[in-house]
């Protein structure tokens, strides 16, 4: 690992001055990510900033009924505790699906939004990324894209976003709390957080320079009844989801009222189904919808060479976790 | 204290005793060969190459010396002369070369371009980022076709019988190819090796599974005499194969440690295991199986065609079974090797029949489906008391039990008769079975034994160069020199892994416990026999070793002994025996597979410990498991890299993959495989299971999976098996 300056800070006024006090800074929460792309060196901070002692680890209620989720707090405590357990349970599923119960207890909510892709190119640094070192090229493009997207791609990259919990997030509906250099904060709706790769894949999410995460508002829960999180993957845990769907559903008398819907392993973000959410509305739970829901879903999805599958796959995969969530009963 | 028993009490043997070592293992008392304190000791980190295939044209070490604490650092331009292959491509074997850094020349992604020395691990590995290297970069080879390669000698081609005519008798007739992909050893222990000269003689503690051998190759490397080579290997965490042999950085290890005159430590990374420290094999293998429309056999041909490095050559014997599993008139087995730019193969556990026996025992359920047979009455039916490889008689061979007192624990009546029949919710459920064989070699093994008497109490001091790879040798061999001595499992202390102690064929070839086992029961009876001698009259039936010791006036004495195969082991066929049966249960949607049981039968003779034993077996079982489900290497094709490049995307089981397991060892006393009747299992594991499980999986799904491993990706694109019925 290449030697850096390592900076704790005790409050976030601290953490994001010095952010812009000093050169290539990272703020570095649970470590179960940077430190991995800093012994690989693809990370190359001069200056780590460390984040995942600030006081933000809180669970509280919001006004409009929704929790807040400390950006500090870590992906166990956030998963089991017991208001996420009882109006989040989606959340609760999809997290606990992620990484290893290790991961986990370091791995702080905020560090979470903001992971990086486990794009092979973009790891290994022999090999060209546009994402790791702009204008390089796609090394997957034409190359091993088996594990890559289906929307929202562009030529210049074709890496997905690795969260679980992201999905839910986008399936639940959010808004992310980030606190800005100048020591003001503002409020980014979950699903503008993160961007497609356009021709500017270096940037994950649409946060600028200095900011951080200090907190995740749930909205007010609706899919504590009926959830599941499906999760396609080559062995039982500890593994990167093949294709995955969030899925919620609020019936009232025999009609959906909402649904709540995302896939991931699919783009370079959490991918939500708005349309198939809306054209959930107002149906039956039945498993006709539902297919009829996915194939809105997957009607525009641009297979790779090597990807294809993932098209049955997601359709098959909505259907099912639509169908879990319908029989599921908290 | 109290007096032992002058005849021995109840035998050890067989008993399921705890590991000796245990404690050691679980306090961290065990040191393991990163892990000796050597005065002065020094670290090293090895810098590998970022093409496939080229020339090095420019190496830039100027930045990597300047940093603090930098010792050295070495490239083809300053290091050491080594011995060079005699041939284009390095046959490799436990005993081979390892000559590295000795030309520009890159053969593969990975391969070793320059070791940086330090006075710390940190120096060390951040001065290796900072070594510039510039290529002069060829187009790689790492694709490869049936037809480009050659025959290679060390596997030559087998026939018997007429398979043409074979294949036209025949009322029915297979005719398949199986893929098996890269896979890695990864033993828990990563390589590593502390490197140290005094003039020219050069101590090693190494992770090493075959002492003697590896003495000889890091000797012949460097040019000097085996006697000059002193290995000390007490503890290792696993090889699978991967220590059979000293490779390239144990060379570099005692390259740096002489040409800086300190000791040198060298720790191969995790990820630098998938290119450095060999690995199992790409394998096409093509299966033509003839049958009579009654299920006889008429031809049997298994053509392999394997991957080797460019610059080494080694070829898994993945025809192996098919010589000798079932009674054929007509068989073939040959080999084809095709040199490519990828990191070199060697053996991993069971070379050649983990794969080979993935292709065997897919295509004999093949065959029994279109039979309309039972798998398991068809592997019956053409079993054979008599190697048709070379018409020698089977030791033993309970082939035929295991199958049925298996099928009979399994509950196989149960088995769904027509494929994709059976579902339990969104489940399709599947049975598959498989038969196991594995070679039960024995080699010559020596030990010295020494007993101590205090007043009515003996000790016992076992030292062989065997070596405990955590298979448990420390555990069966007190327990075989305690009851060939009359004395306590805790009067005895073991010694292993040292090069000094006498000669041992190492861990291998499933030949460990076999050849070991036997060397100590040699020596305990010949130091038995010596002691009575020496007690003269005084010597009465049934005395005890104390009461012998006492009488011929002895507090101390030691023997050598060594045992070695018996004329009639080489006239029979010796192999262990066995039978996977295996339920699966395959997502109708996500085509997710899981495991839900497994059950092995094996008949391989004495079982020494039943504890130590199962635990073999379960880890084979979990190696097959993964074969089959997950493990690959995915390979580049432009840049000839891994991109599964380390074990977050390199899949291996984890305990929540695992299923309900059951091995059950059929009793065998076959004392002509050797005097203790000892038959190998490390490797018996393994055998098979791939096999088994993508059998159930074809009993699940009505898909035949030929391309290992088994992902959700593959069997959703993977067509339905035309003659299976499809209800959904």
């Amino acid at each position: 690992m290449r030697p850096f300056n390592f900076i704790p800070s005790a409050t976030v006024a601290d953490a994001v001055s010095a952010s812009t006090a000093n050169p290539e800074p990272r703020y570095l929460g649970g470590g179960t990510n940077l430190i991995d792309l800093m012994k690989e060196d693809v990370e190359r901070p001069d200056t780590v900033i460390e984040v995942a002692s600030l006081d933000r680890k809180e669970i509280q209620r919001t006004p409009s009924g929704g929790l807040l989720l400390g950006g500090m707090l870590n992906n166990t405590d956030t998963a089991n505790h017991p208001d996420v357990r009882k109006d989040y349970p989606l959340l609760t599923m999809t997290m606990l699906s992620a990484a290893t119960e290790q991961i986990r207890n370091m791995a702080t909510n905020g560090g979470n939004l903001l992971q990086r892709t486990r794009c092979p190119y973009f790891y290994e640094t022999s090999m060209p990324c546009n994402k790791r070192e702009p204008g390089t090229g796609c090394g997957a493009l034409n190359g091993m894209n088996a594990l890559h997207a289906i929307f929202g791609w562009s030529e210049a990259c074709v890496a997905v976003h690795p969260s679980d919990m992201c999905v839910a997030l986008a399936a639940i509906g959010a808004t992310v709390e980030v606190a800005k250099p100048d020591g003001t904060s503002r409020r980014i709706p979950f699903t503008d957080l993160h961007r497609l790769p356009g021709d500017e894949p270096q940037r994950d999410t649409i946060l600028e320079p200095g900011e951080l995460i200090v907190g995740i508002e749930l909205d007010a829960p609706k899919y504590a009844d009926h959830y599941y999180y499906l999760k396609i993957r080559e062995r039982s845990s500890y593994a990167f989801a093949l294709l995955s769907v969030a899925a919620g559903l609020q019936v009232e008398n025999g009609r959906i009222a909402s649904a709540g819907l995302a896939m991931g392993g699919v783009a370079h973000k959490p991918w939500k189904l708005t349309a198939a959410e809306d054209y959930l509305r107002g149906k039956a739970p039945e498993t006709g919808n539902f297919e009829a829901a996915a194939a809105i879903a997957m009607q525009d999805a641009r297979p790779l060479a090597e990807n294809e599958y993932k098209i049955e796959m997601g359709q098959r995969a909505i259907v099912r976790a639509l169908e879990q969530a319908y029989a599921r009963k908290a | 204290m109290t007096k032992q028993a002058t005849t021995p009490a109840e035998a050890v043997i067989g008993q399921a005793i705890d590991r000796v070592d245990g404690r050691l293992k679980v306090t961290g008392r065990a040191k393991y060969a990163s892990e000796f304190p050597v005065e002065g000791l020094v670290y090293a980190q090895g810098v590998n190459s970022t093409i496939a295939k080229g020339d090095i044209t420019r190496i830039d070490t100027a930045a990597a010396e300047a940093q603090p604490g930098v010792i050295r650092v070495i490239t083809h331009e300053n290091a050491l002369k080594l011995a060079s292959p005699d041939a284009d491509r390095l046959e490799l074997s436990t005993t081979s070369i390892a000559p590295v850094l000795q030309s520009p020349e890159i053969n593969w992604y990975g391969e070793w371009v320059a070791v940086v020395v330090a006075e710390t691990i940190e120096q060390a590995q951040y001065a290796a980022r900072l070594v510039e290297v510039e290529y002069n970069r060829a187009e790689p080879k790492v694709d490869f076709a049936q037809d480009a390669g050659y025959a290679p000698d060390v596997q030559p081609k087998y026939e018997r019988g007429d398979v043409d005519a074979g294949m036209a008798e025949a009322d029915e007739r297979v005719e398949v190819t199986y893929r098996t992909p890269v896979e890695h050893h990864h033993p828990m222990e990563l390589h590593a090796v502390i490197a140290e000269w005094e003039d020219e003689n050069l101590e090693l503690h190494l992770c090493s599974q075959m002492v003697n051998d590896n003495a000889k190759g890091i000797a012949d490397t460097f040019m000097i005499p085996k006697e000059n080579v002193r290995i000390i290997a007490p503890f290792i965490g696993g090889g699978f194969g991967s220590k059979l042999q000293a490779q390239e950085h144990v060379m570099l290890a005692a390259m740096a440690a002489k040409m800086i005159g300190r000791p040198v430590q060298f720790t191969v990374t995790r990820q630098q295991m998938f290119t450095n420290t060999s690995l199992r094999q790409e394998n096409l293998q093509r299966m033509r199986i003839g049958a009579t429309r009654d299920g006889r056999l008429t031809a049997l041909v298994h053509d392999t065609t394997s991957h080797t490095a460019t610059n080494k050559e080694y070829q898994e014997p993945c025809g192996a079974a098919s010589k000798m599993l079932y009674k054929v008139a007509n068989n073939r087995v040959n080999y084809n090797l095709v040199p490519i730019n990828l990191p070199y193969p060697w053996a991993m556990r069971a070379p050649g029949e983990a794969t080979g026996s993935y292709a065997l025992e897919c295509a004999m359920d093949e065959m029994a489906w279109k039979l309309g047979m039972d798998p398991v009455e068809f592997r019956i039916l053409n079993d054979t008391q008599v190697d048709p490889s070379n018409d020698k008689p089977f030791s033993s061979r309970l082939l035929t039990e295991c199958l049925r007192i298996g099928a009979k624990k399994f509950g196989w009546a149960d088995r769904p008769l027509e494929p994709r029949s059976r579902r339990e919710g969104n489940w399709l459920v599947g049975y598959g079975v498989s038969a196991a064989s594995r070679q039960a070699p024995l080699q010559l093994s020596a030990a010295r034994v020494t007993v101590y008497r205090d007043g009515d109490t003996v000790t016992a001091t076992v030292q062989t160069d065997a070596t405990d790879i955590g298979t448990g040798t420390y555990t069966i061999l007190a327990q075989t020199a305690a009851d060939f001595l009359g004395i306590p499992v805790a009067a005895v202390t073991v010694q292993l892994g040292d090069s000094r102690f006498p000669i041992s064929p190492g861990s291998g070839g499933s030949w460990g416990a076999a050849s070991f086992t036997n060397g100590v029961r040699a020596a305990c009876m010949k130091l038995m026999e010596e002691i009575k001698v020496a007690a003269g009259t005084d010597a009465t039936e049934g005395q005890g070793i104390a009461d012998l010791m006492d009488d011929a006036d002895l507090s101390e004495y030691a023997a050598v002994g060594s045992a070695a195969p018996t004329e009639e082991f080489k006239n029979h066929s010796v192999y262990s025996f066995g039978a996977n049966f295996c339920e699966v249960w395959v997502d109708v949607d996500t085509n997710m597979a899981r495991l839900k049981r497994i059950l092995t039968v094996g008949a391989a003779g004495t079982i020494l410990n039943p504890k130590t034993a199962y635990s073999q077996v379960l880890g084979g079982l979990v190696m097959g498991h993964g074969m089959a489900f997950m493990e690959q290497s995915k390979v580049e094709k432009q840049y000839g890299n891994f991109i599964t490049r380390s074990l977050a995307d390199y899949h291996v089981p984890v305990n929540l993959d695992l299923a309900d397991v059951q091995v059950v060892f059929l009793p065998e006393d076959d004392k002509i495989a050797n005097p203790m009747g000892v038959k190998g299992i490390g490797e018996l594991g393994i055998c098979g299971v791939a096999g088994s499980l993508a059998n159930a999986v074809f009993n699940a799904t009505g898909k035949r999976m030929r391309d290992l491993p088994i992902t959700p990706e593959k069997l959703i694109t993977t067509k339905i098996e035309p003659g299976v019925t499809v209800s959904r």
